[in-house]
């Protein structure tokens, strides 16, 4: 008996309803955005943009805050990433290489931190940061960002690091490296596609946060897109097409970094989560 | 920390150095994150745990008074509770099952030889790098009860989804949630599965069919258990992210309709900052995180079991 | 007309008009008696001053005008507008004030006001204005005072009234059965008679709609003492409410950036609304022809937004925060707020411009009203009002799906509220 194989013309059609399915929100986004009042509220709906209303997105950029909100929300997806990479490559090494009393304990710890909600988090971490003077900072949502990402990307990086060969490490120990340079100049090169991965959740952690930034953030001037967007969704009238122009711009880094990276998130979640 | 000395002690029991400097390096490398990760979670957490015992109130957080038990025998009490935890159980489960098994066809689906697989395999990630409050927005939008295109193609096909629309209908709300879950999820299933299916040793699969295997049989025997590891950490991953999932269900229905999409954390967040509770709030906190923690704890025993047994 | 300036307050406007042509308007401070000899200097500051209306794409740039109207008249005191969006802002701002933090001036709502009050949160103002003396509307300048204190000056109130498209409906219902009539003969195709709001993801804004009802049906939360949640004439409300949802004249499920924009493309012809209305509807749809008139329920009285503005009692520059309250305050200066919020009224009166009433020939319907509006509130239990109206809301919403009675519902919802006030 022949088993029966999916014809690859079956294949892809299954395919194009799954990326069908994939993208059509993200599309209509995009054609919400660009549908005059009366397409939106007619019988029959637009079902491709109309760019003869490309206005919303340029009156959007030029009008509102979108362009602040923007650059806050890259400020402190740039700097989470930053912060989280830079603690989470020793501990990653630790975790990795070296067996220690607690190393369980502290695998274990790690999975704790990401079954506690940013919900239960506000409040004692707000009146940490009062304490500290790092409320209504951008540095104030790259700690809190940090500290809720830190285990996904040690996590990631472990795992890309189990993968390198011990004896590369030998081999520089020879030499009486420290164990510092021995990370630094042997393995950060090697797993550099995972530190890629680990960038990229962790800056698009930090760029969609929306609780911290909501409860710290007090300075108009200081907000992230995140808490901009979530507060049209209410009562104060702003015209639909606005509200998806403003979350198509918001999304669309978002989705064109994962694109451009995505083999190496791919390659670096996958190492993380199969042997995390 | 006691865990140094204690790390000490075993390494001197041990006699063995470890092989990559003194016994102190591995502290001297976990210190950073650890300390860091001590002050940002475990300090806030200990608060929390205290605050759970406590009557307090958001506008005076300062003033705490000590109730014992109260908070959790009033919450346990209370019939919306236990509807609460029923709900997060069913979001949960569905979650997770519906993820895994949307995202394992669709790996199963790319794991193969077709034209454009590379472009195919990229977009499939769009709705997982899609930023939580723009979904929630284009998804309220398009369930919106008038003008929302799924409303519109739902009664255009004659499905009844009642007059006051999805999001509105106690009986369609939390499946309308969970449809838009899975949408953001089933990506980071699928592309995690699909590595680990190509690591699926080309030669098993050939041999199974040669010797006259049905797919059915060569997926089960073969394929099945060299992801199985995986299937069971990406559905861990799935359990507890979707016990703290907040943005989504709150800007879509906030708990209700007559709350029927209310989950742990969105009664928990309703509690702090509608009525002010940090002490209830803390307490039903405290419940999510131990139901994290047996279903971790208890997935840990059941894999150990399962090598055990293997 | 309710508008003429009563006399008391015109000695008032020619004593500040005076004052404030002698001093500097950064020194203006309590005329009182009481005031210290020598004026302390108000030191240097940049103060923040959060409003939910700061970021209303149509409010927003008027209230802009008048901050920066208040930051040129001086060099002393600088005012930072902190746009906190309305769906969070209570949340937001109680949270940093119970953290020890927060914004200087803040306007409040009613609901929070009263918390924040209760807890300790503002700054007694008593002392700080000098409130006999400014010709406060009485009305609304009544629920400022919580535990024999005053926390807060109105800065803006807006009553409910309703708003009916003048293409659809020529001439407005008087009675609740014309509106019910009006609501049915002007439901076709996909044009609805009327909007509210009905969904637990708009608890806040079921709130406020039903509040017309019951009131306006002769009911009341509480009579200052007990809740009266389940009383008579409340269920009666809600009944009413209930019976236009049943008939089918709203777009079900609707929230209210759907419905008001169904309004503004004339698919929508009644709503009841308050005065802020009137700028985003004008700001979304110019061409779009409406009118208002006040609500035609039995009894005349109707819910209002009540917002106070309020200094944090944390604030490092209360004297800063008390400049800019008692600047606002100035005759002037509430003409221009006034002007700058459309329909709304300000903490004195203050009488409308020709030019104001030729383009809004309406505005007195609101105006109107003022003396029978009610902040929405459950009077005597402000602090616990959010958990009231939860409680309320969603029993509500389980009568309008069928699952019980308004009786019922507002029998539980009774037998809840009490065991939550104790």
């Amino acid at each position: 008996m022949r088993r029966v194989r999916i014809g690859v013309v079956g294949r892809m059609i299954g395919v194009l309803i799954v990326l069908g399915i994939a993208v059509f929100p993200i599309y209509w986004m995009f054609t919400t955005a660009l549908s005059s009042d009366a397409d939106l509220f007619a019988a029959q709906p637009r079902l491709v943009p109309d760019f003869g209303q490309f206005g919303v997105f340029v009156d959007a950029l030029a009008d509102g805050p979108t362009l602040t909100w923007l650059r806050n929300s890259t400020v402190v997806a740039v700097g989470t990433t930053a912060l989280s990479i830079v603690l989470g490559i020793p501990l990653a090494y630790a975790l990795s290489r070296f067996s220690f009393r607690g190393k369980v304990a502290v695998g274990l710890l790690l999975l704790m931190t990401q079954m506690l909600p940013e919900a239960l988090m506000v409040v004692p971490l707000f009146s940490l940061y009062r304490r500290f003077e790092l409320l209504d900072s951008l540095v104030g949502l790259v700690l809190a960002n940090t500290a809720f990402v830190l285990p996904i990307v040690a996590l990631v990086l472990k795992g890309a690091i189990d993968g390198v060969p011990r004896e590369l490490e030998e081999a520089a120990r020879v030499d009486g490296s420290r164990p510092l340079t021995v990370l630094l100049r042997i393995n950060v090169p090697i797993i550099a596609p995972a530190i890629a991965a680990a960038a990229v959740i962790a800056f698009f952690h930090a760029w969609n946060e929306y609780v911290f930034a909501v409860t710290f953030i007090f300075n108009k001037a200081l907000q992230p897109a995140s808490v901009g967007l979530a507060g049209f969704v209410g009562e104060q009238g702003t015209a639909i097409q606005t509200i998806m122009a403003v979350a198509f711009m918001f999304t669309l880094p978002a989705v064109a970094f994962y694109l451009f990276a995505q083999k190496y998130v791919v390659s670096g979640m996958t190492a993380g989560a199969v042997k995390g | 920390m006691s865990a140094e000395r204690a790390g000490a002690d075993v390494a001197l029991k041990r006699r063995r150095r470890s092989p990559l400097g003194s016994r102190w390096t591995p502290y001297v490398f976990l210190l950073p994150a650890a300390a860091y990760i001590f002050v940002f979670q475990a300090v806030p957490l200990v608060q929390e745990i205290y605050l759970s015992f406590t009557r307090t109130n958001l506008l005076n957080p300062t003033r705490s008074v000590w109730v014992g038990l109260e908070n959790y025998e009033k919450i346990f009490a209370s019939a919306g509770f236990q509807q609460t935890l029923l709900t997060t159980l069913v979001y949960v489960i569905a979650c997770v099952v519906g993820a895994v098994g949307s995202g394992l066809g669709v790996a199963l689906l790319l794991n193969g030889r077709f034209p454009g697989r590379g472009i195919a395999r990229a977009l499939v990630t769009v709705p997982w790098a899609a930023p939580g409050i723009a979904t929630a927005l284009i998804a309220t939008w398009m369930l919106n009860a008038q003008y929302g295109i799924i409303t519109r193609v739902l009664r255009a096909l004659g499905v009844d989804v009642g007059e006051s629309g999805i999001l509105d209908n106690p009986d369609l709300a939390l499946t309308a949630i969970l449809a838009t879950t899975i949408w953001q999820l089933f990506p980071f299933v699928a592309v995690v599965l699909l590595s680990a299916l190509q690591s699926v040793p080309a030669e098993l699969t050939e041999a199974a069919e040669m010797d006259g295997a049905n797919r059915w049989w060569t997926f089960r025997v073969v394929t099945w258990q060299v992801i199985k590891p995986t299937v069971g950490l990406v559905a861990l991953l799935m359990t507890i992210w979707s016990l703290r999932r907040f943005e989504l269900i709150w800007l879509m229905t906030r708990g209700g309709p007559l709350g029927t999409t209310r989950t742990l954390v969105i009664d928990l967040y309703s509690q702090a900052f509608d009525s002010k509770q940090l002490g209830n709030a803390a307490a039903i906190g405290m419940v999510g995180i131990v139901i994290a923690l047996i279903v971790v704890v208890g997935s840990r025993l059941v894999s150990r079991a399962a090598e055990r047994g293997a | 007309m309710a508008h003429s300036t009563s006399p008391r307050s015109r000695r008032a406007a020619v004593a500040l008009a005076l004052a404030s042509g002698l001093a500097l308007s950064a020194c203006s401070s309590p005329a009182g008696s009481d005031a210290p000899a020598e004026e302390e200097a108000v030191e240097p500051a940049t103060i923040t001053f959060a409003a939910s209306t700061f970021g209303d794409p149509g409010l927003g740039p008027r209230l802009q005008g008048l901050i920066d109207e208040y930051n040129s008249s001086q060099d002393v005191v600088t005012i930072e507008p902190a746009a906190v969006p309305f769906p969070t802002f209570g949340q937001t701002v109680l949270t940093q004030m119970g953290g020890g933090e927060g914004p200087d001036l803040v306007r409040f709502d009613m609901p929070e006001f009263t918390s924040a009050a209760d807890a300790g949160l503002l700054e007694p103002l008593d002392d700080l204005i000098d409130a006999d003396e400014l010709g406060l509307q009485p009305g609304p300048d009544e629920y400022m005072t919580v535990n024999d204190s005053r926390y807060g000056v109105i800065f803006d109130t807006s009553n409910y009234v309703m708003y009916y498209n003048t293409d659809l409906i020529p001439e407005p219902p008087t009675t609740f059965d014309e509106f019910m009539e009006t609501a049915k003969a002007t439901t076709q195709g996909d044009v609805y008679g009327l909007a509210f709001r009905q969904t637990q993801a708009e608890e806040n804004g079921v709130w406020q709609d039903i509040f017309n009802y019951v009131y306006g049906f002769g009911g009341e939360w509480s009579d200052g003492e007990e809740l009266t949640l389940n009383n008579a004439k409340n269920v009666e409300g809600l009944e009413a409410y209930q019976s236009l949802y049943d008939a089918n004249v709203i777009p079900k499920g609707a929230d209210a950036a759907t419905f008001r924009k169904m309004f503004a493309q004339g698919k929508v012809g009644m709503e009841l609304n308050n005065g802020g209305y009137l700028v985003a509807t004008r700001g979304t749809n110019p061409d779009l022809k409406f009118s208002v008139a006040p609500i035609p329920f039995p009894v005349r009285a109707q819910g209002a937004i009540m917002a106070p503005i309020v200094i944090n009692a944390n604030s490092e520059h209360k004297d800063a925060a008390t400049d800019f309250i008692n600047w606002v305050l100035e005759e002037e200066n509430q003409v221009a707020l006034q002007e700058a919020l459309g329909a709304s009224s300000v903490a004195t009166e203050t009488e409308r411009t020709e030019e104001q009433l030729a383009e809004t020939p309406f505005l007195p319907v609101y105006d109107e009203l003022t003396n029978s509006s009610a902040p929405q509130i459950v009077v005597g239990f402000g602090p616990q009002t959010a958990d009231i109206r939860k409680i309320v809301v969603t029993q509500v919403i389980a009568a309008l799906q069928g699952q019980q009675t308004m009786k019922e519902a507002m029998d539980k919802a009774q037998d809840e509220a009490e065991q939550l006030v104790g």
